[in-house]
């Protein structure tokens, strides 16, 4: 075996899991090899400096933080529950109805077309208010001209005497 | 004490808080070398814990099964976030130990070593450090590292001696370089 074989094994030889057979290789060839057996007792120092590594102690702040998990989730829930209430799906409803027709019309390609046919119907419609308004104008006056004889014929219908009688 | 949290049952949490933070810290300092960065991911191990617990299969060894999820956890954050390229804490804070028992040399002599040792792991590979850790730091078993890890045994001991060798040919260079 080379150095390079033998560095291979070296780990599960310090843990005394090779063969009987490899072991004795090992040895003779650690016996003859100043590299190899160098290594080998760097190996057996880095096992027990690695086994004697101090453990250490959380601090109390992060246990406060990790005690407070539980309560930090039920918060967290509480707000979605918030968010998922039935009364809300109205409103859920009504903004993505909303978001449709405003993404239909912001991303349109031919969004000036629809601008104009909205300028139109809105012309349209205002135009059509002011007949209206014009129309009632007309009627207000009409309505002063016959006045008069409007309330003579409801003063003398037989519906009001009845009380004079 | 997991089916009581699950319940709810008031004190069960910090039952469980008390009984595996520390090994989860121990192992978060050991893997990113970083005192912050150890608190920081044994809160989000504790989070995953706490949001995953209705999922563990109560045959199967709690343990393990949260050293899974921690392992995990640590090398997928690795991963993202390159820790090899950051220095780990000077070793002098908080891991040094005196030994009484032994020459004052021989207590240099060892400080030494650790120190090179705890810089060093930053050198090995997210995977082998794992196996390092938990073989020579945590002094699990093969099998256990195996079931902890979902690797065949003949990977887990493979990851260990890589590691191993790759720490001690750090440390014969640099006791090399000093001699």
């Amino acid at each position: 075996m080379n150095c390079a074989q033998i560095e291979e094994i070296l780990a599960s030889y310090l843990e005394d899991e090779v063969s009987p057979e490899a072991k004795e290789t090992i040895e003779g060839h650690l016996n003859s090899c100043v590299s190899c057996s160098s290594l080998l007792s760097f190996m057996k120092e880095i096992r027990e400096s690695l086994a004697d590594f101090t453990e250490i102690e959380p601090s109390q702040n992060l246990l406060a933080k990790l005690y407070a998990i539980p309560e930090k989730k039920k918060k967290f829930r509480f707000n979605l529950d918030f968010l998922l209430k039935p009364s809300l799906q109205p409103v859920y409803a009504a903004a993505t109805i909303f978001l449709v027709v405003f993404s239909f019309y912001f991303f349109h390609p031919d969004r000036k077309y629809i601008n104009k046919y909205i300028n139109r119907q809105l012309h349209q419609g205002y135009s059509q208010v002011e007949k209206l308004y014009a129309k009632a104008g007309s009627f207000t006056d009409n309505l002063g001209k016959y006045k008069d004889t409007i309330l003579t014929s409801v003063k003398n219908s037989k519906l009001l005497n009845r009380n004079e009688d | 004490m997991i089916q009581e949290c699950l319940e709810g049952k008031k004190g069960a949490w910090e039952m469980l808080v008390n009984s595996y933070s520390k090994k989860i810290f121990n192992m978060a300092y050991q893997f990113c070398g970083s005192y912050q960065g150890a608190e920081d991911l044994t809160q989000d191990i504790f989070m995953k814990l706490y949001n995953s617990l209705s999922k563990y299969d109560f045959e199967k060894n709690f343990t393990a099964w949260l050293l899974t999820l921690a392992k995990n956890h640590f090398i997928d954050e690795y991963r993202r976030t390159k820790w090899e390229k950051k220095n780990r804490d000077d070793f002098d804070d908080v891991l040094l130990t005196f030994e009484t028992s032994e020459s004052p040399e021989t207590n240099l002599l060892k400080e030494e070593n650790k120190k090179i040792i705890w810089e060093s792991l930053n050198h090995l590979s997210s995977e082998i450090r794992m196996a390092v850790i938990l073989r020579d730091i945590q002094g699990k078993s093969y099998e256990e590292i195996a079931e902890i890890e979902h690797l065949p045994l003949g990977t887990v001991k493979s990851r260990v001696n890589r590691g191993r060798l790759q720490l001690a040919k750090i440390l014969q260079e640099k006791k090399g370089e000093k001699k």
